[in-house]
Protein backbone atom coordinates (compact mmCIF):
# COMPACT_ATOMS: atom_id res chain seq x y z
CA UNK A 1 0.00 0.00 0.00
CA UNK A 2 2.82 2.50 0.80
CA UNK A 3 4.69 1.55 -1.96
CA UNK A 4 1.60 1.99 -4.11
CA UNK A 5 1.14 5.53 -2.92
CA UNK A 6 5.09 6.04 -3.26
CA UNK A 7 4.55 4.98 -7.19
CA UNK A 8 1.69 7.61 -7.50
CA UNK A 9 3.57 9.94 -6.04
CA UNK A 10 6.43 9.36 -7.94
CA UNK A 11 4.80 9.58 -11.12
CA UNK A 12 2.90 12.76 -10.18
CA UNK A 13 6.90 13.95 -10.16
CA UNK A 14 6.96 12.39 -13.51
CA UNK A 15 4.08 14.29 -15.09
CA UNK A 16 4.98 17.41 -13.37
CA UNK A 17 8.66 17.45 -14.96
CA UNK A 18 7.11 16.77 -18.37
CA UNK A 19 4.85 19.03 -18.23
CA UNK A 20 7.52 21.65 -17.62
CA UNK A 21 9.43 20.42 -20.24
CA UNK A 22 6.11 20.41 -22.54
CA UNK A 23 5.64 24.15 -21.53
CA UNK A 24 9.75 25.09 -22.27
CA UNK A 25 8.97 23.61 -25.72
CA UNK A 26 5.72 25.10 -26.40
CA UNK A 27 7.42 28.59 -25.61
CA UNK A 28 10.50 28.16 -27.66
CA UNK A 29 8.18 27.25 -30.45
CA UNK A 30 6.34 30.17 -30.32
CA UNK A 31 3.12 29.51 -29.32
CA UNK A 32 1.01 32.40 -29.41
CA UNK A 33 -0.93 31.69 -26.26
CA UNK A 34 2.08 31.21 -24.00
CA UNK A 35 2.66 35.06 -25.11
CA UNK A 36 -0.76 35.84 -23.99
CA UNK A 37 -0.68 34.56 -20.50
CA UNK A 38 2.33 36.62 -20.03
CA UNK A 39 0.77 39.43 -21.49
CA UNK A 40 -2.48 38.49 -19.64
CA UNK A 41 0.12 38.37 -16.04
CA UNK A 42 1.54 41.65 -17.34
CA UNK A 43 -2.32 43.27 -17.53
CA UNK A 44 -3.14 42.13 -14.12
CA UNK A 45 -0.04 42.86 -12.42
CA UNK A 46 0.37 46.68 -13.57
CA UNK A 47 -2.31 48.24 -11.50
CA UNK A 48 -0.34 46.75 -8.34
CA UNK A 49 2.44 47.61 -9.56
CA UNK A 50 1.85 50.92 -10.14
CA UNK A 51 0.50 51.08 -6.48
CA UNK A 52 3.73 49.76 -5.28
CA UNK A 53 5.85 52.02 -7.36
CA UNK A 54 3.94 54.96 -5.43
CA UNK A 55 4.05 53.36 -1.86
CA UNK A 56 7.89 51.97 -2.23
CA UNK A 57 9.32 55.07 -4.07
CA UNK A 58 10.69 56.66 -0.96
CA UNK A 59 12.29 53.17 0.73
CA UNK A 60 13.66 52.91 -2.66
CA UNK A 61 15.10 56.37 -3.41
CA UNK A 62 16.71 55.93 0.53
CA UNK A 63 18.58 52.10 -0.60
CA UNK A 64 19.85 53.47 -3.55
CA UNK A 65 21.35 56.87 -1.77
CA UNK A 66 22.95 54.51 0.06
CA UNK A 67 23.73 51.96 -2.05
CA UNK A 68 25.30 54.50 -4.84
CA UNK A 69 27.06 56.38 -2.01
CA UNK A 70 30.53 57.87 -3.06
CA UNK A 71 29.49 56.48 -6.04
CA UNK A 72 29.18 59.95 -8.10
CA UNK A 73 32.04 59.88 -10.17
CA UNK A 74 30.66 56.59 -11.69
CA UNK A 75 27.61 58.78 -12.29
CA UNK A 76 29.37 61.57 -14.34
CA UNK A 77 30.81 58.65 -16.35
CA UNK A 78 27.81 57.28 -17.18
CA UNK A 79 25.90 60.37 -17.75
CA UNK A 80 28.61 61.29 -19.94
CA UNK A 81 28.56 58.41 -21.84
CA UNK A 82 24.38 58.54 -22.06
CA UNK A 83 25.11 62.20 -23.38
CA UNK A 84 27.42 60.41 -26.14
CA UNK A 85 25.06 57.64 -26.73
CA UNK A 86 21.78 60.73 -26.76
CA UNK A 87 24.23 62.55 -29.98
CA UNK A 88 24.54 59.22 -31.96
CA UNK A 89 21.00 59.19 -31.33
CA UNK A 90 20.57 62.00 -32.77
CA UNK A 91 22.56 61.38 -35.58
CA UNK A 92 20.92 58.58 -36.17
CA UNK A 93 17.34 60.42 -36.18
CA UNK A 94 18.93 62.86 -38.67
CA UNK A 95 19.04 59.81 -40.98
CA UNK A 96 15.73 58.63 -40.28
CA UNK A 97 14.11 62.37 -40.92
CA UNK A 98 15.41 61.57 -44.31
CA UNK A 99 14.22 58.15 -44.66
CA UNK A 100 10.71 59.22 -43.61
CA UNK A 101 10.89 62.08 -45.99
CA UNK A 102 11.84 59.63 -49.20
CA UNK A 103 9.11 57.44 -47.79
CA UNK A 104 6.72 60.12 -47.75
CA UNK A 105 7.13 60.91 -51.41
CA UNK A 106 7.04 57.70 -52.33
CA UNK A 107 3.55 57.19 -50.82
CA UNK A 108 2.64 60.34 -52.33
CA UNK A 109 3.89 59.06 -55.79
CA UNK A 110 2.40 55.59 -55.37
CA UNK A 111 -1.22 57.07 -53.94
CA UNK A 112 -1.52 59.25 -56.91
CA UNK A 113 -1.48 56.31 -59.25
CA UNK A 114 -3.37 54.25 -57.01
CA UNK A 115 -0.68 51.39 -56.58
CA UNK A 116 -0.80 48.82 -54.11
CA UNK A 117 3.18 49.06 -52.59
CA UNK A 118 5.10 47.57 -50.14
CA UNK A 119 7.74 49.53 -48.68
CA UNK A 120 11.14 48.65 -47.69
CA UNK A 121 14.84 49.89 -46.31
CA UNK A 122 17.54 49.44 -48.47
CA UNK A 123 20.03 47.22 -46.50
CA UNK A 124 23.05 46.90 -48.87
CA UNK A 125 24.02 48.41 -52.05
CA UNK A 126 26.00 47.22 -55.10
CA UNK A 127 26.40 43.34 -55.14
CA UNK A 128 29.51 40.78 -55.45
CA UNK A 129 28.74 40.92 -58.97
CA UNK A 130 30.91 43.73 -60.19
CA UNK A 131 29.36 44.63 -63.35
CA UNK A 132 25.68 44.84 -61.92
CA UNK A 133 23.92 48.16 -60.52
CA UNK A 134 21.84 46.01 -57.94
CA UNK A 135 20.41 46.79 -54.26
CA UNK A 136 19.35 44.73 -51.79
CA UNK A 137 15.91 45.49 -49.71
CA UNK A 138 14.47 43.94 -46.43
CA UNK A 139 11.07 42.75 -47.44
CA UNK A 140 10.74 39.54 -49.05
CA UNK A 141 8.32 36.84 -50.02
CA UNK A 142 7.13 37.16 -46.76
CA UNK A 143 5.81 40.15 -47.32
CA UNK A 144 4.25 39.54 -50.91
CA UNK A 145 7.05 40.60 -52.82
CA UNK A 146 7.73 38.07 -55.88
CA UNK A 147 10.06 38.27 -59.15
CA UNK A 148 9.63 40.72 -61.66
CA UNK A 149 7.80 43.43 -59.67
CA UNK A 150 8.44 47.06 -60.36
CA UNK A 151 10.50 49.11 -57.56
CA UNK A 152 9.63 52.74 -56.88
CA UNK A 153 10.83 55.85 -55.33
CA UNK A 154 9.47 59.43 -54.45
CA UNK A 155 11.20 60.72 -57.68
CA UNK A 156 10.36 57.74 -60.12
CA UNK A 157 11.46 54.29 -61.22
CA UNK A 158 14.51 52.26 -59.36
CA UNK A 159 14.23 49.31 -60.71
CA UNK A 160 12.74 45.39 -61.09
CA UNK A 161 13.16 42.98 -58.41
CA UNK A 162 15.76 40.31 -59.63
CA UNK A 163 15.76 37.80 -56.77
CA UNK A 164 13.60 37.23 -54.19
CA UNK A 165 14.24 35.61 -50.35
CA UNK A 166 11.91 35.33 -47.82
CA UNK A 167 13.08 38.17 -45.82
CA UNK A 168 14.64 39.84 -48.28
CA UNK A 169 15.33 40.71 -52.30
CA UNK A 170 17.40 41.70 -54.32
CA UNK A 171 16.69 44.67 -56.95
CA UNK A 172 18.44 45.67 -60.63
CA UNK A 173 18.70 49.45 -60.66
CA UNK A 174 17.72 50.69 -63.87
CA UNK A 175 21.16 52.16 -64.27
CA UNK A 176 22.51 48.33 -64.81
CA UNK A 177 23.93 48.36 -68.44
CA UNK A 178 21.36 45.41 -68.95
CA UNK A 179 18.30 47.08 -67.75
CA UNK A 180 15.99 47.93 -70.43
CA UNK A 181 12.33 49.47 -70.14
CA UNK A 182 9.59 50.57 -72.45
CA UNK A 183 8.69 53.69 -71.96
CA UNK A 184 6.43 56.54 -73.83
CA UNK A 185 6.89 60.47 -73.61
CA UNK A 186 4.41 62.19 -71.69
CA UNK A 187 1.87 64.35 -73.95
CA UNK A 188 2.92 63.16 -77.52
CA UNK A 189 2.79 59.25 -76.21
CA UNK A 190 5.34 58.23 -78.81
CA UNK A 191 6.83 54.66 -77.18
CA UNK A 192 10.55 53.70 -77.15
CA UNK A 193 12.82 51.69 -75.30
CA UNK A 194 15.26 52.81 -72.30
CA UNK A 195 18.50 50.75 -71.71
CA UNK A 196 20.74 51.66 -68.92
CA UNK A 197 24.25 52.67 -69.17
CA UNK A 198 25.60 51.97 -65.81
CA UNK A 199 25.72 55.69 -64.54
CA UNK A 200 22.78 58.07 -64.05
CA UNK A 201 21.88 58.43 -67.67
CA UNK A 202 20.32 55.80 -69.70
CA UNK A 203 20.14 55.77 -73.56
CA UNK A 204 16.44 56.47 -75.25
CA UNK A 205 16.03 54.96 -78.46
CA UNK A 206 12.61 55.54 -80.45
CA UNK A 207 10.70 52.90 -82.31
CA UNK A 208 8.93 55.58 -84.76
CA UNK A 209 11.30 57.50 -87.10
CA UNK A 210 8.75 60.04 -87.53
CA UNK A 211 8.52 61.42 -84.54
CA UNK A 212 10.52 64.77 -82.97
CA UNK A 213 11.92 64.72 -79.72
CA UNK A 214 13.18 67.28 -77.91
CA UNK A 215 15.24 68.22 -74.31
CA UNK A 216 13.47 68.63 -71.45
CA UNK A 217 10.43 65.74 -72.17
CA UNK A 218 9.45 63.54 -69.63
CA UNK A 219 9.82 59.57 -70.15
CA UNK A 220 7.25 57.53 -68.30
CA UNK A 221 7.12 53.59 -67.98
CA UNK A 222 4.45 52.13 -70.36
CA UNK A 223 4.20 49.21 -68.70
CA UNK A 224 3.65 45.84 -69.61
CA UNK A 225 0.85 42.69 -69.32
CA UNK A 226 -0.42 42.68 -66.52
CA UNK A 227 1.75 45.35 -64.63
CA UNK A 228 4.66 42.87 -64.81
CA UNK A 229 7.76 43.43 -64.74
CA UNK A 230 6.73 47.59 -65.27
CA UNK A 231 3.64 49.00 -64.01
CA UNK A 232 2.48 52.10 -66.64
CA UNK A 233 3.00 55.70 -65.70
CA UNK A 234 5.84 55.84 -63.52
CA UNK A 235 8.37 58.12 -64.10
CA UNK A 236 11.61 57.36 -65.40
CA UNK A 237 13.67 60.49 -66.61
CA UNK A 238 14.10 63.57 -68.56
CA UNK A 239 15.37 64.16 -72.10
CA UNK A 240 18.74 66.01 -71.78
CA UNK A 241 20.21 65.75 -74.82
CA UNK A 242 18.93 64.75 -78.53
CA UNK A 243 21.35 62.59 -81.28
CA UNK A 244 20.98 63.42 -84.89
CA UNK A 245 23.29 61.73 -85.96
CA UNK A 246 22.91 61.58 -89.98
CA UNK A 247 21.78 58.35 -91.73
CA UNK A 248 20.20 57.19 -88.58
CA UNK A 249 17.20 55.00 -89.22
CA UNK A 250 15.92 56.63 -85.57
CA UNK A 251 16.11 59.14 -83.40
CA UNK A 252 18.27 58.51 -79.89
CA UNK A 253 18.13 60.35 -76.95
CA UNK A 254 19.93 60.81 -73.40
CA UNK A 255 18.03 60.66 -70.72
CA UNK A 256 18.57 61.40 -66.98
CA UNK A 257 16.70 59.15 -64.29
CA UNK A 258 14.89 61.20 -61.67
CA UNK A 259 15.99 58.63 -59.02
CA UNK A 260 19.33 59.99 -56.92
CA UNK A 261 20.66 56.20 -56.95
CA UNK A 262 22.95 57.14 -54.68
CA UNK A 263 20.83 58.32 -51.94
CA UNK A 264 18.05 55.61 -51.78
CA UNK A 265 17.29 54.64 -48.63
CA UNK A 266 14.00 53.52 -48.62
CA UNK A 267 11.86 52.18 -51.56
CA UNK A 268 9.09 50.81 -52.48
CA UNK A 269 7.69 47.69 -54.32
CA UNK A 270 4.27 47.87 -56.61
CA UNK A 271 3.02 44.64 -55.54
CA UNK A 272 -0.03 45.65 -57.59
CA UNK A 273 -0.73 47.83 -60.75
CA UNK A 274 -3.72 49.96 -61.10
CA UNK A 275 -7.14 49.05 -63.02
CA UNK A 276 -6.34 52.35 -64.90
CA UNK A 277 -3.52 53.57 -66.68
CA UNK A 278 -2.52 56.71 -64.55
CA UNK A 279 -1.54 58.35 -67.91
CA UNK A 280 0.39 61.40 -67.50
CA UNK A 281 -0.91 61.76 -64.09
CA UNK A 282 2.66 61.30 -62.56
CA UNK A 283 4.75 63.66 -64.50
CA UNK A 284 6.74 65.83 -61.67
CA UNK A 285 6.61 69.26 -61.91
CA UNK A 286 9.00 71.18 -63.90
CA UNK A 287 11.38 72.74 -61.56
CA UNK A 288 11.12 76.50 -60.81
CA UNK A 289 14.65 78.21 -61.05
CA UNK A 290 15.35 80.29 -58.17
CA UNK A 291 16.25 83.57 -58.83
CA UNK A 292 19.80 84.53 -57.22
CA UNK A 293 19.95 87.66 -55.97
CA UNK A 294 22.75 89.64 -57.09
CA UNK A 295 24.04 92.59 -55.05
CA UNK A 296 25.79 96.19 -56.59
CA UNK A 297 28.29 97.84 -55.05
CA UNK A 298 28.89 101.48 -56.20
CA UNK A 299 32.23 102.88 -55.19
CA UNK A 300 32.90 106.72 -56.23
CA UNK A 301 37.01 107.57 -55.94
CA UNK A 302 37.75 110.67 -53.41
CA UNK A 303 41.05 112.62 -52.88
CA UNK A 304 41.92 111.82 -49.85
CA UNK A 305 43.61 108.45 -48.98
CA UNK A 306 41.50 106.01 -46.82
CA UNK A 307 42.88 105.15 -43.59
CA UNK A 308 45.39 101.89 -43.72
CA UNK A 309 46.54 99.48 -40.92
CA UNK A 310 49.76 98.86 -40.60
CA UNK B 1 -10.12 18.76 2.55
CA UNK B 2 -8.07 18.77 -0.37
CA UNK B 3 -9.69 21.99 -2.06
CA UNK B 4 -9.18 23.87 1.74
CA UNK B 5 -5.76 23.04 1.62
CA UNK B 6 -5.48 24.17 -2.85
CA UNK B 7 -7.16 26.77 -1.93
CA UNK B 8 -5.24 28.69 1.03
CA UNK B 9 -2.11 27.53 -0.52
CA UNK B 10 -3.08 29.37 -3.96
CA UNK B 11 -4.42 32.40 -1.96
CA UNK B 12 -0.97 32.72 0.06
CA UNK B 13 1.13 32.05 -3.18
CA UNK B 14 -0.32 34.43 -5.30
CA UNK B 15 -0.64 37.02 -2.91
CA UNK B 16 2.70 36.39 -1.98
CA UNK B 17 3.77 37.14 -5.43
CA UNK B 18 2.55 40.32 -5.94
CA UNK B 19 3.92 41.78 -2.93
CA UNK B 20 7.25 40.42 -4.83
CA UNK B 21 6.21 41.69 -7.74
CA UNK B 22 4.65 45.28 -6.63
CA UNK B 23 7.33 45.75 -4.17
CA UNK B 24 9.85 43.68 -3.33
CA UNK B 25 11.45 43.67 -6.69
CA UNK B 26 10.95 47.65 -7.16
CA UNK B 27 13.66 48.17 -4.07
CA UNK B 28 16.47 47.51 -6.36
CA UNK B 29 18.30 46.68 -3.33
CA UNK B 30 22.02 45.54 -3.50
CA UNK B 31 23.81 42.36 -4.93
CA UNK B 32 20.51 40.80 -6.19
CA UNK B 33 18.07 41.18 -3.47
CA UNK B 34 15.80 38.42 -2.25
CA UNK B 35 12.51 37.13 -3.33
CA UNK B 36 10.25 36.29 -0.64
CA UNK B 37 8.05 34.02 -3.20
CA UNK B 38 11.28 31.77 -3.74
CA UNK B 39 12.42 31.73 0.14
CA UNK B 40 7.67 31.20 0.77
CA UNK B 41 7.98 28.30 -1.55
CA UNK B 42 11.28 26.48 -0.58
CA UNK B 43 10.66 27.16 2.65
CA UNK B 44 6.78 25.68 2.16
CA UNK B 45 8.46 22.74 0.29
CA UNK B 46 10.87 21.65 3.13
CA UNK B 47 7.49 21.78 5.57
CA UNK B 48 5.78 19.77 3.07
CA UNK B 49 5.83 15.94 2.04
CA UNK B 50 7.90 15.52 -1.26
CA UNK B 51 4.39 15.16 -3.47
CA UNK B 52 2.99 18.36 -2.08
CA UNK B 53 6.38 19.96 -2.61
CA UNK B 54 6.81 18.96 -5.86
CA UNK B 55 3.13 20.17 -6.89
CA UNK B 56 3.89 23.53 -5.07
CA UNK B 57 7.15 24.11 -7.01
CA UNK B 58 5.26 23.50 -10.12
CA UNK B 59 2.46 26.33 -9.21
CA UNK B 60 4.85 28.47 -8.06
CA UNK B 61 7.11 28.03 -10.87
CA UNK B 62 4.57 29.09 -13.60
CA UNK B 63 3.87 31.87 -11.43
CA UNK B 64 7.73 32.98 -11.34
CA UNK B 65 7.45 32.34 -15.46
CA UNK B 66 4.38 34.37 -15.58
CA UNK B 67 6.05 37.19 -13.98
CA UNK B 68 7.32 40.03 -16.19
CA UNK B 69 10.52 40.17 -14.78
CA UNK B 70 11.31 37.16 -16.34
CA UNK B 71 13.21 36.69 -19.32
CA UNK B 72 13.23 32.60 -19.93
CA UNK B 73 10.60 30.75 -21.62
CA UNK B 74 7.79 29.62 -19.87
CA UNK B 75 8.44 26.36 -17.36
CA UNK B 76 12.15 27.38 -16.85
CA UNK B 77 11.49 28.43 -13.49
CA UNK B 78 8.89 25.65 -13.33
CA UNK B 79 11.29 22.66 -14.20
CA UNK B 80 13.60 23.92 -11.56
CA UNK B 81 11.44 24.57 -8.58
CA UNK B 82 9.97 20.96 -9.20
CA UNK B 83 12.81 19.44 -8.82
CA UNK B 84 14.14 21.90 -5.89
CA UNK B 85 11.30 21.30 -3.85
CA UNK B 86 10.92 17.79 -4.29
CA UNK B 87 14.75 17.26 -3.18
CA UNK B 88 14.35 19.49 -0.34
CA UNK B 89 11.21 17.87 1.07
CA UNK B 90 13.00 14.22 0.71
CA UNK B 91 15.85 15.55 2.35
CA UNK B 92 13.72 17.33 5.05
CA UNK B 93 10.42 15.30 5.69
CA UNK B 94 10.80 12.75 8.10
CA UNK B 95 13.53 13.66 9.75
CA UNK B 96 12.12 16.09 12.93
CA UNK B 97 15.83 16.91 13.70
CA UNK B 98 15.69 19.04 10.24
CA UNK B 99 12.44 20.00 10.81
CA UNK B 100 12.02 21.02 14.24
CA UNK B 101 15.59 23.28 13.86
CA UNK B 102 15.41 26.40 12.28
CA UNK B 103 18.72 26.81 12.01
CA UNK B 104 19.01 23.86 9.67
CA UNK B 105 16.10 25.00 7.22
CA UNK B 106 17.45 28.45 6.93
CA UNK B 107 20.95 26.87 5.26
CA UNK B 108 18.84 24.53 3.83
CA UNK B 109 16.69 27.00 1.99
CA UNK B 110 19.38 29.95 1.38
CA UNK B 111 21.60 27.18 -0.13
CA UNK B 112 18.60 26.02 -2.86
CA UNK B 113 17.88 29.45 -3.01
CA UNK B 114 21.56 29.27 -4.40
CA UNK B 115 21.14 26.25 -6.30
CA UNK B 116 18.19 27.31 -8.11
CA UNK B 117 19.77 30.27 -9.56
CA UNK B 118 22.73 28.23 -10.56
CA UNK B 119 20.57 26.40 -11.84
CA UNK B 120 18.73 28.59 -13.51
CA UNK B 121 21.34 30.45 -14.94
CA UNK B 122 23.10 26.87 -16.49
CA UNK B 123 19.89 25.88 -17.81
CA UNK B 124 19.19 29.64 -18.77
CA UNK B 125 22.54 28.97 -21.00
CA UNK B 126 21.32 26.16 -22.84
CA UNK B 127 17.75 27.51 -23.57
CA UNK B 128 19.55 30.95 -25.30
CA UNK B 129 18.21 33.12 -21.94
CA UNK B 130 20.42 36.24 -22.41
CA UNK B 131 22.99 36.26 -19.62
CA UNK B 132 25.06 38.84 -17.62
CA UNK B 133 28.58 39.27 -17.31
CA UNK B 134 30.62 36.82 -15.09
CA UNK B 135 31.10 39.18 -12.24
CA UNK B 136 27.52 40.81 -11.91
CA UNK B 137 26.14 36.83 -12.10
CA UNK B 138 28.94 35.68 -9.14
CA UNK B 139 27.94 39.03 -7.15
CA UNK B 140 24.29 38.15 -7.20
CA UNK B 141 24.56 35.00 -6.32
CA UNK B 142 26.48 35.55 -3.39
CA UNK B 143 24.34 38.44 -2.44
CA UNK B 144 21.16 37.03 -2.94
CA UNK B 145 22.34 33.91 -0.66
CA UNK B 146 23.11 36.67 1.97
CA UNK B 147 20.10 38.40 1.88
CA UNK B 148 18.26 34.69 1.90
CA UNK B 149 19.94 33.96 5.31
CA UNK B 150 19.14 37.14 6.43
CA UNK B 151 15.24 37.30 5.49
CA UNK B 152 14.51 33.81 5.94
CA UNK B 153 14.55 33.87 9.57
CA UNK B 154 11.96 36.99 9.50
CA UNK B 155 9.71 34.94 7.35
CA UNK B 156 10.11 31.20 8.80
CA UNK B 157 7.59 31.56 12.20
CA UNK B 158 4.84 33.32 9.49
CA UNK B 159 5.16 30.70 7.00
CA UNK B 160 4.89 27.71 9.11
CA UNK B 161 1.96 29.14 10.98
CA UNK B 162 0.78 29.69 7.27
CA UNK B 163 1.41 26.12 6.49
CA UNK B 164 -0.23 25.08 9.84
CA UNK B 165 -2.98 26.47 8.82
CA UNK B 166 -3.56 25.09 5.49
CA UNK B 167 -1.93 21.49 6.66
CA UNK B 168 -3.21 21.13 10.15
CA UNK B 169 0.60 19.99 10.46
CA UNK B 170 1.14 21.44 13.67
CA UNK B 171 5.16 21.88 13.06
CA UNK B 172 6.71 23.56 16.23
CA UNK B 173 10.10 25.33 15.84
Amino acid sequence: MRNGGENRGRLLVVILIVSALFLITLDLRGVSVIAGLRSGTHTALSPFQRAGNVIISPVKNFVNEVTHLGRTHTQIEDLRKQNQKLREQLIARKNQDGQIAQLKSILDLAGKASFKVVNAKVISQGSSLAFTRTITIDAGTSNGIQKNMTVISGYGLVGVVKEVFTNSALVMLATDPSFKVGVRIAGSQQIGILAGLGSINANLQLLDNQTTIKVGDVLLARGSINGRPFVPGVPVGRVTSVSNAAGAVTQSASVRYFTNFGALGVVSVVIQAPSADPRDSLVPAKPVPTPVPTVTVFVTPTSSPSPTTK
Amino acid sequence: MFIRRFAITSAIFLLIFIVQEAFVDQINLPAGGFSIFLILTLLWAALSTPVVAAAVGFGAGILLDLSPNTDGPLGHWTLILVLLSYTISFFSYGDENMRGNPLSLIFMVAAAQFFALIFYIGSGFLLGVAATGFVPTITTLIGSSIWTLIVTPLLLPAVAWLHDLAFDSRIHL
